[in-house]
């Protein structure tokens, strides 16, 4: 009994024997995808939060309800309908390569929460500084580019990497993509392998991958906000006139 | 420190700024009821309780606040019209704000050329030049590398100072420069200040400082919800104030 458990869930030789493949084509897969989801995410998420916080109405509402509806849906979901639904509907943006349509859904969904994590980062910057820029004369443009961009970034850099984790697990997701041989990422490399060996042991090396990836991260993200909640205080001596 | 270490240049323009008819409401409240001031030159200081409108009128001044009607004008250019080009004549007019506003993410010296560079796009070399001896002004060249969370209270608004000054305005605003400071502070500030309105330089600045106001102002403005009740040379606005409400107010703060 106690020996089925163990079993099902730590095969030690089925784990060793799908640990070669993750590692040599998941893991780069599920890292790189990881990566180019983000850099969509980072760089739409920029431009909805720009929506987000503009003054006119017609910029603001197109990125607010882009927002709530990716924020909204199950990320299942919205990566089946961009992933699969792009190609279908002729925008064949990447052609034949899945891993493109991948990258983008996840990252269209990612941008969604980067914008209101960039929104509340931007909005966060203290006023003050902001106008004692305007007083000096610099333009809206060139306060947001040097003061408020800077300050507010340093801000949400824990909440940026925490949601790079996120982007990691989402990865998971792309499987129902149909990925190739080559292109595939962890879970599914692990989910043909407890498909074909009847046992879940090859899902377990994989979790296992995955938790090396996001545990470590999880661990500089609380040590990078304990540190700016805390800040540095350096007292100087104040200095005769 | 002597006034000529603050003015490296003595421009002694004496610009002039007008405030006609200037109103202004938020939600519906007045701040500002119809406010004709002119501040020729000079230091005028603006006092009042809180609450009557100073920082306001002070901020109406480069329009950090717009004005719901009426004119602000600075020198000959009226800030207030649509067409106006708010950056341009913003630069020339420097501001002190009570909590410092340093920019956090800047060294000190980068503080004070950032303005410099960006705006009046003179070269990294030029515009350290000036920063350091701008800063060498308010006593703290020794500073320049430091983060403004490493400098205490008083050292911050003298930067913010130097910060105004690299871009050699001709009018300085000062929104209660002191009124954050620790007590011990206050007197270095308020020198850096000194040193300024005896240098000619235009100012307005919006004070609790009495004694400040007395020894340095050539017209103190007094405000009281929203209304410009009195405007006098300081011997007269101290000695013989001819509003009731100002008399009151003096009792309550002398």
């Amino acid at each position: 009994m106690m020996s089925q458990f163990w079993n099902t869930f730590f095969n030690w030789p089925m784990i060793l024997q799908t640990l070669p493949e993750l590692l040599r084509v998941g893991l780069l897969n599920t890292v790189l995808l990881a990566v180019l989801a983000s850099v969509i995410g980072v760089i739409i998420g920029l431009v909805v939060a720009a929506g987000l916080l503009s003054v006119g109405r017609w910029v603001r509402l197109p990125s607010r309800i882009y927002v709530d509806i990716l924020r909204g849906l199950p990320h299942i979901l919205s990566i089946y309908l961009i992933g699969q639904g792009l190609p279908l509907a002729g925008l064949t943006v990447f052609g034949t390569w899945t891993y493109g349509y991948a990258a983008l859904a996840i990252g269209l969904v990612e941008a969604a929460y980067t914008a209101e994590i960039f929104r509340s980062g931007f909005q966060s910057v203290d006023t003050g500084i902001v106008e004692a820029a305007r007083s000096l004369g610099l333009s809206h443009y060139q306060t947001f580019r040097l003061i408020v961009f800077p300050v507010g970034l340093r801000r949400i850099l824990p909440a940026l990497t925490g949601q790079f984790i996120l982007v990691i697990k989402s990865t998971a997701l792309v499987y129902l993509l149909g990925l190739s041989t080559g292109q595939r990422e962890m879970f599914a490399i692990a989910q043909d392998g407890a498909v074909n060996n009847a046992s879940l042991a090859p899902l377990v090396a994989a979790g296992l991958l995955y938790l090396a990836l996001t545990i470590p991260l999880t661990y500089v993200v609380n040590v990078w906000d304990r540190r700016m909640r805390e800040g540095r205080p350096v007292r100087a001596t104040e200095v005769p006139v | 420190m002597s006034a000529e270490t603050v003015m490296t240049r003595n421009p002694l323009r004496d610009t002039t700024v007008r405030f006609e008819h200037v109103t202004k409401s938020f939600a519906g409240t007045p701040v500002l009821r119809d406010i004709d001031l002119v501040v020729d030159g000079g230091t005028t200081c603006v006092i009042g309780p809180s609450g009557s409108g100073k920082s306001t009128l002070l901020r109406c001044t480069n329009l950090l606040e717009r004005p719901d009607s009426g004119r602000v004008v600075i020198g000959t250019d009226v800030i207030t019209e649509p067409k106006a080009d708010v950056d341009r004549i913003r630069a020339r007019v420097g501001m002190v704000f009570q909590r410092f506003h340093l920019f956090p993410h800047y060294s000190v010296l980068d503080n004070v050329t950032l303005a410099l560079r960006q705006v009046r796009r003179i070269g990294r070399d030029e515009a350290v030049k000036i920063a350091r001896t701008r800063l060498d002004s308010v006593g703290l060249t020794a500073f320049a590398d430091r983060r403004p969370s490493q400098l205490s209270g008083g050292q911050q608004q003298r930067v913010a100072i130097a910060r105004a000054l690299a871009m050699d305005p001709e009018v300085m605003l000062f929104d209660e420069a002191t009124s954050a400071l620790d007590p011990e502070l206050v007197k270095g500030v308020l020198a850096v200040m000194r040193d300024l309105a005896s240098a000619g330089m235009t100012m307005i600045v919006v004070t609790h400082e009495m004694r400040f106001a007395r020894e340095v102002a050539n017209q103190v403005a007094f405000l009281d919800h929203g209304r410009l009740l009195e405007t006098a040379p300081p011997e007269q606005f101290f000695d013989a104030p001819r509003s009731e409400r100002l008399r009151a107010f003096l009792n309550e703060v002398l």
